[in-house]
């Protein structure tokens, strides 16, 4: 008992008046050794920095660190508008300095080198240990580069992949405002599953609509290894009105399996042809953060099998994995979705440390996409646990209606403004 | 540990309901609710949370839109109640929350519409 200070007795007595249950609850508070409970949070992302403020919204007793690499955070969404020209980088970029100081999260500019599990201990390259009572990974999405014979991080510094905004987005949109009038530009489009679903698809819409200002001869190829995509039915009716002519799709199917790339000569070769591109952008095939890869958090998919109630890892106690890293069912490897799921996952650890069971969860998705700077299209859903895992609400969601008039595209996309507002303040704010 | 600890734990039981008056108000509402909404048991105040956290990712934290999207503050409960199930109806139209809607039971939209009315001012 001489372990367990005044504030702990607080904590699991509370719990257990609760549950009713004072030994089990007991038992399991016995996770936190001393003094207020424990979270460190990996990667400052649309998941980890939300996950961080929530818990302390939620618990502002629990004392959070949050782990990112960088000093800023530059967001991918938005950054396909950048390329289009609509956005400077600068405004797609957040400090966590409100994270700090309003919201009392210890934020560490650091990088997580390994996790031992059974410790509860993270080490960082600048040689610190970390100790928790719960971890949350949030590592976002790394590349299976070798998936593409001829393409690696070397040949994205000639190809971009511009699927983590920052410099290779800048390197993208450097290779656009140099490419002539009149070139063609490739964008290879990854298979299922990968970040954001809609991405591509928005990126070849704001790269056209850049076309059409300044080099109206140009072409875009978006070579596909699958078959349909997000929200397609909008996003061609939308290309049909803004930009007629300018971008070809080729469907899997249809030789769009990118198999080789030739860096030298800026080509593409798919199963059935070879394109060549006076641009290519290369998003390759996925998986999980690397620091879920190296810690044992994937399984044979290479993605992170999780409880659906509470992201705890199914293969680390302990560890909650959230956002693109997590398999989290039926939800889109979104922003908006590893935020949704960042704030469940936050509920479900708050109500572990006090040895409750956590609430009934559910989900939201909704993303929002530009075609052209006036004309939004959308697509939402709610997402609940059922017996089949994480699935979405039947009935429910969908995306905006076909033939919406033209007044509806344009509130939508000025909603598509009024999202990112939001949902990047109520992260990073 | 002396014995003297144990009284603050009783008081922060009591505070534990105080933090969440939706409970209480989305439970005593079957009485006044309309006889055609089904007898559906209204969620549990945690999940009340879980689901409104949802809402602030557009409509900004504690319902302040710093945009284009309407903020959620300042409304009755009746109010809110009507807008979402309006949306849910298809009887108002909308854009993304007439899908939205569609996601969540009339018990669901009650408690959020009391959980506005009461915490987002």
């Amino acid at each position: 008992m001489s372990q367990i200070t005044r504030r702990d007795f607080l904590r699991i007595a509370g719990a257990a008046s609760a549950t009713g249950m004072l030994g089990t609850s007991m038992a399991r508070a016995a996770e936190i050794s001393k003094g207020a409970a424990r979270v460190v949070v990996v990667g400052g992302g649309f998941g980890g920095a939300t996950c961080a403020k929530y818990l302390r919204r939620l618990n502002h007793g629990i004392a959070v660190t949050l782990v990112e690499s960088s000093a800023k955070f530059i967001t991918c969404p938005f950054s396909n508008l950048v390329l289009g020209g609509l956005r400077t980088m600068d405004s797609i970029t957040h400090s966590f300095d409100t994270l700090k100081k309003k919201h009392g999260i210890n934020v560490m500019h650091d990088t997580v080198t390994s996790i031992d599990a059974a410790g509860k201990k993270v080490k960082l390259k600048s040689g610190k240990t970390l100790s928790y009572d719960r971890l949350v990974v949030s590592p976002g999405i790394d590349f299976k580069y070798d998936a593409i014979e001829g393409y690696s991080a070397k040949a994205a510094e000639v190809m971009p992949h511009a699927w983590k905004a920052g410099p290779q987005t800048v390197l993208l949109q450097k290779k656009l405002k140099a490419m002539k009038n009149g070139g063609t530009f490739l964008i290879v489009a990854p298979p299922n599953p990968f970040r954001c679903p809609p991405g591509p698809y928005e990126r070849a819409s704001m790269i056209a609509h850049y076309f059409k200002e300044h080099k109206p001869k140009s072409k875009i190829i978006i070579l596909d290894f699958k078959d349909n995509f997000s929200k397609e039915g909008l996003f061609k009716d939308g290309w049909a009105k803004l930009y007629p002519g300018m971008i070809e799709f080729v469907p899997g199917a249809k030789g769009g399996k990118a198999v080789v790339v030739d860096v030298k000569n800026m080509i593409v070769d798919t199963e059935l042809a070879k394109h060549k591109g006076d641009v290519v952008n290369v998003i390759p095939p996925q998986t999980a953060g690397k620091i879920a890869l190296a810690s044992g958090l994937t399984d044979d998919t290479g993605w992170c099998p999780v409880d659906p109630k509470s992201f705890e890892s199914k293969l680390h106690p302990g560890i909650h994995v959230i956002g693109d890293s997590s398999i989290a069912g039926a939800l889109p490897k979104s922003g908006f979705a590893a935020s949704s799921e960042a704030k469940m996952c936050a509920a479900a650890i708050v109500a572990a440390l006090k040895g409750d069971t956590p609430a009934e969860n559910s989900f939201v998705n909704t993303c929002y996409s530009l075609v052209g700077p006036n004309y939004g299209i959308s697509v939402a859903g709610v997402y609940r646990n059922t017996d089949k895992g994480i699935t979405e609400v039947q009935g429910a969601g969908g995306v905006s209606p076909k033939d919406a008039p033209d007044s509806f595209r344009e509130q939508e996309a000025k909603f598509t403004v009024g999202w990112y507002q939001s949902i990047t303040s109520d992260i990073w704010g | 540990m002396t014995l003297i600890n144990q009284l603050p734990a009783v008081l922060l039981c009591a505070t534990c309901l105080a933090v969440f008056p939706v409970a209480i108000s989305a439970a005593d509402a079957p009485t006044s609710a309309p006889a055609a909404v089904p007898t559906v048991a209204p969620p549990s105040p945690a999940a009340v949370v879980n689901m409104i956290n949802n809402c602030f990712s557009c409509h900004g934290t504690d319902g302040r839109s710093p945009g284009a999207i309407p903020s959620l503050t300042g409304m009755k409960a009746e109010q809110a109640l009507l807008v979402l199930k309006e949306f849910k109806s298809g009887a108002r139209s909308g854009f993304v929350m007439t899908r939205l809607t569609k996601g969540y039971t009339d018990a669901e939209l009650e408690a959020l519409a009391n959980y506005i009315a009461n915490n987002l001012k």
